[in-house]
């Protein structure tokens, strides 16, 4: 039946259904295993592409709470701090998750008995998923909370601000909210600058920012805090105040004013009259203010120091005569001018000035606007603009006008450093920084002369109970008591006593004005004007803060003569 | 030949599997490591801030003045006067030191032998 010979066709060969499966199979298997390969393959090659990734690890530990923003830690010029920020922490409930919200509001009232019980079961009714309980607590309650084991309330650590001065330096440092931002002094100052740019961008965190260092230096703030306490108490006084300034770099060294608050506490700077009374305060300057008169007539060359004056009589404004408290009624010699602290002899200096002179002369000095400074609670001045004859008169002598004691510090600062007008400032500078600020308003001859009539009024004028405290420290002032106004009239029993100083006036360093603000007599011998009170305080404070800043007494009346002008001698 | 390939797969895959969980535990474990110790590190840098806090205020002169003053007594100590306070320029030159020229020249002639006085002696005809 087969047939078999040339030209037939390939041999049709038919297999069998058995070997047709096995080889379908063995094609299957083929592809699954390609599958399964190409399938590791893939999976083998993600994962050495997934190795292959370098994490960025910059981001750790910045994806930390926003609430944990920090700021920076305030030190004085020596290092110490002066604000840190410590961790506490804060108390906070979900509602939500809370089951027997009764239950929950009696557990957390045996820990915190000030919750009001009405407002705790107010708060935590609802379905809400975060609300506040009480923040800002200690540990050890942190520990009781805990304990009770309330589910829904837990705790998170928050940043906050402590003072470790607590009120020594409160103007400067003012104080921050609770939420860790700056409302008052240099916190709220600092906060302006950056701060708060820091933590927007999410920078400021953990102990990352540089500490800001000041120009306070503590030891000196606690001295004149101290001193100013005792001042309160010892003349019965409703305020003082006093700041202290470096004259050559502006630095302020210390700032401090009674009454006061505690940074730690920011509602106890709500207390009434516990404003910085140092820049946010303008007071009538009395007579302190007759250097200013001095040195505008000294520099103009209107008078020399060797000139006579007629203080003979007092002088008529219409229906007003202006006389000498104690007055000498003679001729007097500018230096006995100055150390009498005679109002005539004052206006007449002023008058042979002239008084539009004398008041662009005020205006060069920087009475008419704010003193540039840091810290934001400042006010302007009222200097009046054009003065009446009577007018530029009271002014010569510091009545009529308002400045802050800043100003005078400032004024002082120019008067004792050779004649130039520096801004203060609170934080560390050197003197080639500040150079670039000065601001010249006086001969270096005249703030000789100055230096000369400042340490003269202190051996032998008004200013010689403060220079008994502080012998040997060469400081040299003018005293200011200034009456206050009660009811549209100068009341002769209030008044706002004044002392501007420089020390030491061989080698000038510092100024310092001490403000007391309605004495009482200390004892029946005593009296009520400023050499009496803020005179006295300036001495203690020189007395105690000068070995501190390196100032060695020294006892030789040779550095006192070399004061003398050349034309006195 | 199919068999193995299976067995060998099967047992591939009982071993990846093991693999996966193991690291997927020692993962968590780790991680959970971590959060232990970013706490603690939280804790800790809380407590640091405390501490910090603490020295701060024990550093500063208005704490420490009242300390002092409670301590003046005992101590005897005062703030200082500007008496106290000296300077190397301020201490007086050393005295002028005596003229022993002549006494030194005398022991040298004693010691040599020679008395002076033995001469003044014989000049005055004595012995």
């Amino acid at each position: 039946m087969a047939v078999v010979g040339e030209g037939f066709g390939p041999t049709i060969a038919l297999d069998g259904a058995r070997k047709v499966r096995g080889n379908l199979t063995q094609a299957r298997i083929r592809w699954m295993v390609l599958a399964m390969l190409m399938g590791f393959g893939l999976v083998g090659g993600r994962l050495v592409q997934l190795g292959m990734v370098v994490p960025d690890s910059t981001i750790e530990g910045q994806a930390r709470d926003v609430i944990t923003a920090t700021r920076p830690p305030i030190l004085d010029r020596n290092g110490l701090e002066m604000a840190v920020d410590i961790r506490v922490p804060s108390l906070f409930a979900e509602p939500r998750r809370i089951i027997d919200v009764e239950e929950a509001v009696q557990k957390l009232r045996t820990v915190l008995p000030d919750l009001d019980e009405a407002w705790l079961r107010n708060r935590l009714t609802g379905d809400k998923g975060f609300v506040w309980v009480q923040r800002e607590l200690s540990p050890v309650i942190q520990d009781r909370v805990m304990r009770l084991g309330i589910p829904g309330i837990d705790f998170i650590t928050e940043s906050k601000r402590f003072y470790p001065g607590m009120n020594e330096a409160s103007h400067i440092l003012g104080s921050t909210n609770i939420d860790n931002q700056g409302i008052a002094g240099i916190e709220a100052h600092m906060d302006g600058e950056n701060v708060a740019l820091l933590q927007d961008l999410g920078l400021a965190r953990g102990n990352a920012l540089a500490p800001v260092e000041l120009s306070v230096d503590m030891r000196v703030q606690h001295v004149m805090h101290e001193q100013l306490i005792d001042a309160l108490e010892r003349y019965k006084a409703v305020a003082a105040a006093g700041v202290m300034m470096d004259i050559h770099t502006g630095e302020i060294i210390a700032l401090a004013s009674l009454p006061d608050f505690d940074p730690n506490q920011p509602a106890s700077a709500l207390v009434k009259d516990s404003f910085n009374r140092i820049t946010a305060g303008i007071f009538e300057p009395g007579s302190i203010f007759k250097t200013v008169t001095m040195a505008g007539a000294l520099d103009s060359g209107a008078v020399s120091v060797s000139d006579q004056f007629d203080a003979r009589f007092g002088i008529r404004f219409g229906r007003f005569t202006i006389d000498d408290f104690h007055g000498k009624h003679r001729i007097l010699s500018l230096p006995e001018v100055y150390k009498y602290s005679s109002n005539i002899g004052t206006i007449r200096i002023m008058q042979a000035m002239g008084k539009e002179d004398y008041r662009a002369f005020l205006t060069r000095m920087g009475f008419d606007k704010r003193v540039p400074f840091e810290l934001p609670e400042m006010r302007l001045p009222t200097v009046p603009k054009d003065f009446s004859e009577v007018g530029a008169a009271t002014a010569s002598f510091g009545h009529g006008l308002s400045v802050s004691p800043l100003h005078m510090v400032a004024a002082y600062a120019a008067f004792a450093n050779g004649g130039n007008l520096v801004p203060p400032t609170l934080y560390k500078r050197d003197i080639a920084d500040t150079e670039p600020f000065y601001q010249r308003v006086l001969q270096p001859s005249t703030s000789d002369a100055l230096r000369y009539l400042m340490r003269l009024n202190a051996l032998e004028g008004s200013g010689s109970q403060m220079n008994k405290a502080a012998q040997g420290y060469r400081v040299g002032g003018k005293t200011g008591t200034a009456e206050k106004v009660v009811d549209g009239r100068y009341s002769a029993s209030k008044v706002t006593n004044f002392f501007a100083s420089a020390f030491p006036l061989d080698n000038p360093r510092y100024a310092m004005v001490i403000m007391v603000d309605e004495p009482k007599a200390e004892n029946p011998q005593s009296g009520t004007t400023a050499g009496w009170n803020a005179g006295t305080v300036t001495g203690r404070i020189v007395q105690r803060v000068a070995p501190m800043l390196g100032i060695a007494p020294d006892f030789s009346e040779v550095l006192d003569q070399n004061l003398v002008p050349p034309a006195l001698r | 030949m199919i068999r193995n390939l299976n067995i060998i797969l099967i047992f591939t895959s009982v071993f990846m599997l093991a693999g996966v969980y193991a690291l997927k535990f020692s993962i968590e474990n780790t991680a959970s490591e971590r959060t232990a110790l970013i706490a603690e590190i939280d804790s800790q840098e809380g407590q640091l801030s405390l501490l910090k806090a603490d020295e701060a205020v024990l550093g500063q002169p208005g704490h420490i003045e009242p300390i002092v003053r409670r301590h003046e007594m005992a101590l005897a100590i005062a703030p200082v006067k500007q008496e106290q306070f000296g300077a190397f320029a301020a201490l007086p030159m050393r005295p002028a030191k005596p003229n022993s020229a002549a006494m030194d020249s005398l022991f040298e002639s004693l010691a040599a032998g020679v008395d002076p006085i033995d001469a003044i002696l014989e000049l005055e005809g004595i012995e």
